[in-house]
């Protein structure tokens, strides 16, 4: 098998807030070279590096607002969020927890810090992605996954290297309890200092990390500190990482999904034919009704 | 959505008919703006001397009656060209503010590019004609409703001319430009939602 070698990698954009309680950086797809096509079918990724938010008595978060023809996963590293959507669906999401929405036909959602984290502030880093679907799927019913840290798989590395958290997909035969539309890992490599990790995925996979925690070096030769991406190229299939310090990365490798993608702000649909009926529907109330 | 975001100077080739040529003669009288979020654009008493053409972004024009209340007259998003016609005519104090609920990109037109526009194209002339008719249109038909149409009916007028302004306006603007309470608008939503959500 051959390595699988970095494509680039690319340095946080200046932040930005997401209603009032989720502040960002993106890079997918505003990144350079890191456009919907290219990262198929991670077609959204917003990371909240460590931020420190102040006490507030009233929730900070973002209000509500409609999704359609994708899914979106939120991963917590620090802090909780409480979420609600208009089937009367609802929860909390802890502190190394997922929450896997598949919007779908469609969910008007809001998200907020949960109650007692937003009274006491403190620590909040999160990742947002969206999961693009096949067309044949856009429109079925929407659903969530739930999946707390503990219903996680995870793989113990040899030599005390730390573990392998698997969201989705499989890492050593350990799967992941998220079920997907297409092919997608997802996965945590939590590395103690010294420790390394290898990965194998098909070539034709659009592969990448985030560095959460530490800084690690990949295939050897790349140092890649906090807060940075790596983007692999779509040839050969290994690659290692290693933690220069105690190490916290999210791993992403999904089969492209070669269809036409149409984007307007929530929606992710084929043509624009469909935007335009996301925004009549919404309208007409077919998403359902949530209160601001 | 319908609105897609186009330049000015694209606006006045496809839809005016203006040519490359004609083009190079109105460069100069076109000017461009960025704005913030809460920018004043035109205040009541000012005598408005420009319209605005929306590369990006949104406006709103509106009156603050004797309570301090709000009232929306119009929002103007990518494409659309918002202004106070008759402060600018006839010269005289606007009863109107406008003001940017979004970041926004502008062209400035003022008279002297309407005038100069209209003399060397005919095509110009017709479309600047024609745009008149059609506000005086969405104005009669406004008027209509305002003062004879349900609030549900108000609103579902309201989305087929402004189909992505619930998500881009805060509800209590919807609510001002159909002049009902946002405690209304909120109850034509649910029973909307009531009559065509299929819950999952």
């Amino acid at each position: 098998m051959a390595t699988k070698n970095i494509e680039l990698v690319a340095t946080p954009r200046a932040p930005h807030f997401v209603g009032d309680g989720f502040r960002v950086h993106n890079f997918i797809p505003s990144g350079f070279r890191l456009d919907m096509e290219r990262m198929s079918p991670f077609i959204m990724l917003d990371y909240n590096s460590k931020y420190n938010f102040p006490p507030s008595i009233v929730p900070k978060g973002v209000g509500v607002h409609p999704h359609r023809g994708f899914e979106t996963v939120t991963i917590a590293y620090k802090g909780k969020v409480a979420h609600h959507d208009s089937a009367g669906g609802g929860g909390i999401i802890g502190e190394g927890d997922v929450q896997w929405m598949t919007a779908a036909s469609g969910v008007l959602h809001k998200e907020y810090h949960e109650e007692e984290f937003s009274k006491t502030g403190g620590i909040f880093q999160m990742v947002q992605l969206w999961v693009n679907l096949p067309a044949k799927d856009k429109m079925s019913q929407p659903k969530y996954q739930a999946i707390a840290n503990a219903e996680m798989g995870r793989y113990e590395l040899a030599d005390n290297a730390g573990f392998v958290e698997v969201i989705a997909g499989d890492y050593k035969k350990v799967k992941g309890p998220a079920s997907t539309f297409t092919p997608v890992n997802m996965q945590n490599a939590k590395l103690n200092s010294g420790g390394k990790a290898d990965f194998s995925f098909p070539a034709h996979y659009n592969t990448a990390l985030l560095v959460i925690e530490g800084s690690v070096k990949v295939n050897d030769t790349e140092i890649v500190p906090t807060d940075h991406f790596v983007l692999f190229e779509n040839a050969g299939e290994d690659f290692t990482i290693e933690a220069l310090e105690n190490a916290i990365v999210l791993v992403l490798s999904g089969e492209p999904i070669n269809e036409p993608i149409f984007a307007h702000g929530p929606f992710v649909m084929n043509t624009r034919e469909e935007i335009i009926q996301a925004f009549d529907d919404v309208n007409l109330g077919k998403f359902g009704y949530l209160e601001d | 959505m319908t609105n897609v975001s186009i330049s000015f100077t694209e606006y006045l080739q496809t839809k005016a008919g203006i040519t490359d040529e004609q083009l190079l003669q109105l460069n100069d009288a076109i000017q461009s703006k960025t704005i913030e979020k809460g920018s004043v654009l035109l205040r009541q008493g000012e005598i408005c001397s420009h319209s605005f053409f929306l590369e990006k972004g949104l406006l709103r024009s509106y009156t603050i009656d004797a309570a301090g209340k709000e009232h929306i007259i119009q929002f103007a998003s990518e494409s659309w060209i918002i202004s106070d016609r008759s402060s600018i005519f006839f010269n005289e104090p606007s009863d109107f503010y406008i003001d940017a609920v979004e970041d926004s990109t502008l062209i400035l037109i003022d008279q002297n590019f309407i005038n100069l526009a209209c003399e060397i194209s005919v095509s110009f002339r017709l479309f600047n004609d024609r745009a008149l008719q059609n506000h005086i249109r969405h104005l009669q038909k406004r008027i209509n409703l305002l003062l004879g149409a349900s609030a549900e009916e108000r609103y579902l007028d309201f989305i087929k001319l402004y189909p992505d302004m619930l998500l881009r306006a805060p509800q209590w603007m919807i609510a001002s430009y159909l002049g009902i309470t946002p405690e209304s608008l909120s109850r034509v939503r649910k029973e909307l939602a009531k009559r065509n959500f299929k819950p999952y």
